[in-house]
């Protein structure tokens, strides 16, 4: 196994021109682990770590402005730098491993490594981000919601590094929800994330760990979008916060595992969807 | 009995706490030896054949690279019968995992690489791990663990279950359980090869010197001297701090032959081996699935008439470990008819071996799931059913108590939990929570082991040092036998320098079925009156007496037994199922506490192993495989902090005056015992859910 180990962002690019089948490593907190498991080995390590310009985060140019959070960005930085404009994203980050695990693991990171149960995945999701892919041959913004291609697969070319996500800043409440079987350190059974757009009046929703890849429950954003009461003061007609569950779980397609079953996962899903959505309306009150 | 001065029963810190928690204890691995190699094992990835043939050649071209060991060119051992401790002696296949050679290099690096590049071929054979209780092949072992008889049957069971009036007749659950602790199982050897017999075999004049991770130095000496056909005085075995063993360090196992191994094929270097987290799933033991049926037969007002624990369990085919799981049940109540039974199923899996409380931990989850159960079903509060079933003597000898306390250690509880606020099962919802309590008995043998010596030396300048080989795993015996030392001496605490953790010093037996500070303190004791007989108040400096471990006649005409009872409220959430444990009580009869700090500690823990064990603990077999999949820490969950709230332990104040010269019984088990029955029966008052099998998981909850 080759370790390479460029100094700058323009170096990293061309190794990993040179060398497509090369594995990013930023925090190391699923490559390491897939090492340790034996799950393969991978025939080159692109150490990304010490470039340095990774590690910052900057608003991007134009009308809407959204944070460009740069792939050296660990989980304890977001939460402390950017939970007031994220607090969705920061929710799902306090959940990730432990105080250790997250002063070394990154948002993007994980995301590159596209398991289904990453945590920060669903926030993503909901926020309507953007992965800001590049190679020598240039840049480009893959919408979030092509960027899971399958279990642990994603939308990069060979040859392309993910450079930073960006996020729009939140427009409303967000909430993140996770069952897991115990109450820290726990790989999801199922996640679930939504955020409210008070301005544009629509919700924006994230399934973890509960089909092959992270996904949106796009119907039952369509029926907050027109069922919702925007205007309404008080809390979330039981209803339809009901109507919103299932439409989350309809969305979902999760297997039987170790983890948990199915069906308990599509009810799982429903309860936190009706939940979020309730925490985050009741939010919007305060 | 010895008059206690000041230090017995005192909240002394340990002794040993500064230089473990500035780092100057020297644990096994970190332990310094003059130019080290490095041992990674090769490990089977079949669950049963053979070895066909085995390429090392990439291996051994590895830069740095000393040794590639297997079964072809191992030094040859003596054949002790121990097929576990049989390592790299022939070319057959037993579990997945198992030893199939061993690298040894300048770097854990090199070995560890290289040991990935070992090419292994294997005849494969079907394999069997499967535990089933419909299964053929089922047998009764000879004895089980504890060398108890494998059945009991006393009046008629069936009968009186057909007379019964009221019956519970259920199965019960545990799963494949992993000790874990935090301290991976460490071997260091170093051999003094003298003349190398022809052949590689072990010569008359080698010495091997282990540094060891484990619960018995001398354990692990007597038992390696075997293997290697040494005379005993030539293995010398050095352990002072360890990093836990829950019993899975209580004996050795294959690593610690490997190491050695290893290091003879090195002449010159010590070899350095650790398992990793993932290699002790394979290799450290670990406690076998049960399925467990329980059958109680009681007139309607609860006074039990017939009781039944039939119980179904694995063990490896190589080699028989024998949990006694039902046990307990032969003591626990009275009745009149009584039966219980052990049925291995001898499968191609590693090999099982002591887990916190063999048998008491996962029978007393079923016995008391049942006796919930039955609570129920007579309408009585589950308190009052035991109070109603306690023996004025042991059921199974007739002998009395040495002091049986379980109902005051119930009620006691009950006053202090608040029992009282309980109500019927899925009644109490508090937001989305439904809230239940949940109430469990407790009990664990008094085991005082035979074998134990203790050396005292005055220093001179009013200082003494006591010597015994003992070990402790982070229980707090470097501090309890001083404490004891200093009031059997009548001395101050600081007085006394305890010395454990090396089969140089005297005997001792191991660390295990919680008999280490009632068997060592007593030697200890013996040893401190020894010395004032000879040389009164007044000893010169380098004066030395020692005394071995006086017999213990109470033993033999008293049913010797520690109690407690468990208590847990549990929150469980109405829409996911979610469990959550906000409050855990203990409260403990153990005879005399030595000292409350390091007892606390020890009862607490045992609690949150066994919340851990009723919530989260599952290794997972792949029955195509034999591998047991979740094998990491990440997976086999254990309880985390952010699981465990307030975990509270007590106990009775009070001497067993049968109990030895300390009047103590042993603390270090009894903690797990019953604490998962008690938190699945607060999820039954909670929920109105039974949950039989372990671990309780959200989605049984919702069925």
């Amino acid at each position: 196994m080759d370790f390479l180990r460029p100094a700058t962002w323009e170096d990293a690019l061309a190794m990993k021109a040179a060398r497509p089948d090369a594995t990013p490593i930023q925090g190391g907190t699923d490559v390491m682990v897939e090492i340790n498991l034996d799950k393969g080995r991978p025939t080159a390590l692109l150490d990304l770590n010490p470039v340095a310009e990774l590690s910052r985060w900057s608003w991007t140019a134009g009308p809407a402005p959204m944070l460009r959070v740069g792939a050296g960005v660990t989980y304890t930085r977001l939460i402390a730098e950017l939970g007031g404009w994220l607090p969705g994203l920061a929710q799902a980050s306090r959940t990730v491993g432990s105080p250790q695990i997250r002063n070394r693991g990154t948002l993007v990171g994980n995301l590159g490594a596209a398991s289904p149960a990453g945590d920060g995945h669903p926030p993503l999701l909901a926020s309507g981000a953007l992965v800001e892919a590049e190679s020598v041959r240039g840049t480009r913004l893959i919408p979030i919601g092509e960027f899971y291609m399958g279990v642990k697969r994603n939308a990069l070319e060979g040859d392309e590094l993910i450079r930073a996500v960006h996020v729009p800043p939140a427009a409303g409440p967000q909430c993140f929800a996770k069952v897991g079987t115990r109450n820290a350190m726990v790989i999801a059974v199922c996640s679930f994330a939504v955020a409210l757009d008070l301005r544009a009046r629509r919700a924006g929703t994230g399934i973890g760990s509960a089909a092959p890849t992270p996904r949106r429950a796009h119907a039952a954003e369509e029926f907050l979008a027109g069922e919702l009461d925007w205007d309404g003061a008080g809390p979330v007609d039981p209803a339809l916060a009901r109507r919103f569950g299932e439409l989350v779980a309809e969305a979902a397609a999760p297997i039987d595992d170790v983890r948990g079953r199915a069906d308990y996962r599509r009810h799982a899903l429903a309860v936190m969807a009706r939940r979020a959505l309730g925490w985050a309306w009741a939010e919007r009150e305060v | 009995m010895t008059v206690w001065r000041e230090a017995v029963g005192t909240p002394a810190a340990r002794v040993e706490g500064p230089a473990k928690v500035t780092g100057r204890a020297g644990y096994t691995y970190d332990r310094p030896v003059t130019d080290p190699a490095y041992a990674f094992p090769v490990q089977a990835t079949i669950a049963r054949g053979r070895v066909a043939s085995i390429d090392s050649a990439a291996a051994a071209g590895v830069e740095g690279v000393l040794a590639v060991v297997t079964h072809r060119d191992a030094a040859r051992l003596a054949d002790t019968g121990d097929a576990e401790l049989a390592v790299l002696q022939s070319d057959e296949v037993g579990f997945r995992g198992q030893f199939v050679g061993v690298v040894v290099a300048e770097t854990p690096q090199a070995a560890r690489y290289a040991a990935g590049l070992v090419r292994v071929e294997y005849e494969q054979r079907p394999h069997d791990t499967e535990l089933r209780a419909d299964r053929p092949g089922l047998y009764a072992p000879e004895q089980v663990n504890g060398g108890f008889v494998s059945d009991t049957d006393e009046g008629d069971v069936d009968a009186a279950m057909e007379a019964a009036a009221v019956t519970v007749d259920r199965a019960y659950t545990t799963p494949m359980e992993f000790n874990s602790p935090m301290e991976p199982h460490v071997s260091v050897a170093v051999w003094d090869p003298g003349e190398r017999a022809p052949g590689g075999g072990f010569a008359e004049g080698a010495r091997l010197t282990l540094f060891d991770s484990t619960q018995g130095p001398h354990v692990v000496r007597s038992t390696l001297a075997q293997v290697f056909g040494l005379p005993p005085e030539r293995v010398r075995v050095i352990s002072p701090y360890v990093g836990g063993g829950f019993g899975s360090k209580g004996m050795p196992h294959a690593h610690n032959v490997l190491a050695a191994l290893a290091a003879w094929a090195v002449p010159g270097r010590p070899v350095k081996l650790a398992l990793t987290r993932q290699q002790m799933f394979a290799l450290a033991g670990h406690r076998t699935p049960t399925i467990q049926r329980v059958r109680l037969g009681a007139g309607a007002d609860g006074r039990l008439t017939a009781v039944a624990h039939e119980v179904v369990e694995h063990t490896s085919a190589i080699k028989e470990f024998a949990e006694q799981t039902a046990v307990g049940a032969r003591m626990m109540y009275a009745a009149p008819n009584r039966r219980t039974s052990h049925r291995l199923a001898a499968l191609d899996v590693p090999v099982p071996s002591w887990m916190r409380a063999p048998g008491e931990a996962p029978g007393f989850f079923a016995l008391e799931v049942a006796m919930d159960e039955l609570a129920q079903a007579c309408g009585l509060d589950p308190i009052e059913l035991r109070a109603r079933n306690d023996p004025e003597v042991d059921p199974e000898s007739g002998r009395p108590w040495s002091g049986r306390h379980l109902v005051r250690c119930l009620r006691e509880g009950a006053a202090r939990f608040g029992w009282a606020e309980r109500t019927a099962p899925g009644t109490r919802l508090v937001g989305r929570e439904l809230v239940g309590l949940g109430v469990a008995a407790s009990t664990y043998p008094y085991y005082r082991l035979p074998g134990s010596r203790a050396v005292v030396e005055y220093e001179g300048g009013g200082r003494y040092t006591v010597r015994i080989g003992a070990a402790d795993i982070g229980t707090g015996a470097w501090t309890a036998l001083t404490q004891i030392a200093a009031d059997a001496l009548g001395c101050r605490l600081r007085a006394v320098r305890v010395e454990i953790g090396d089969s140089d010093l005297p005997a001792a037996t191991v660390a295990g079925g919680s008999s280490g500070t009632t068997s060592w303190g007593s030697a200890v004791v013996a040893a401190c009156r020894a010395f004032r007989h000879v040389y009164g108040e007044q000893p010169p400096a380098g004066a030395e007496a020692g005394a071995d471990m006086p017999d213990d006649p109470d033993a033999e005409r008293f049913a010797m037994h520690s109690f407690g009872a468990q208590f847990a409220e549990v929150r469980v959430d109405a829409d996911t199922g979610e469990v959550r444990v906000p409050r855990m009580l203990g409260v403990f009869s153990v005879g005399r506490v030595v000292n409350p700090r390091t007892a606390r500690s020890q009862f607490i823990g045992g609690m949150t192993m066994g919340l851990s064990m009723a919530l989260h603990e599952r290794g997972v077999l792949d029955h195509r495989t034999g591998h047991v999949i979740n094998h990491d820490l990440a997976e086999y969950h254990i309880a985390t902090h952010a699981d465990v709230v307030d975990v509270d332990a007590v106990w009775l104040d009070e001497e067993d005056v049968h109990a030895g010269p300390l009047g103590a019984r042993g603390i270090g088990e009894i903690g797990i015992v019953g604490a998962a029955a008690a938190i699945a029966n607060a999820v039954h008052n909670a929920t109105g859910v039974r949950v039989r099998d372990l671990p309780i998981t959200p989605d049984v909850l919702l069925r």
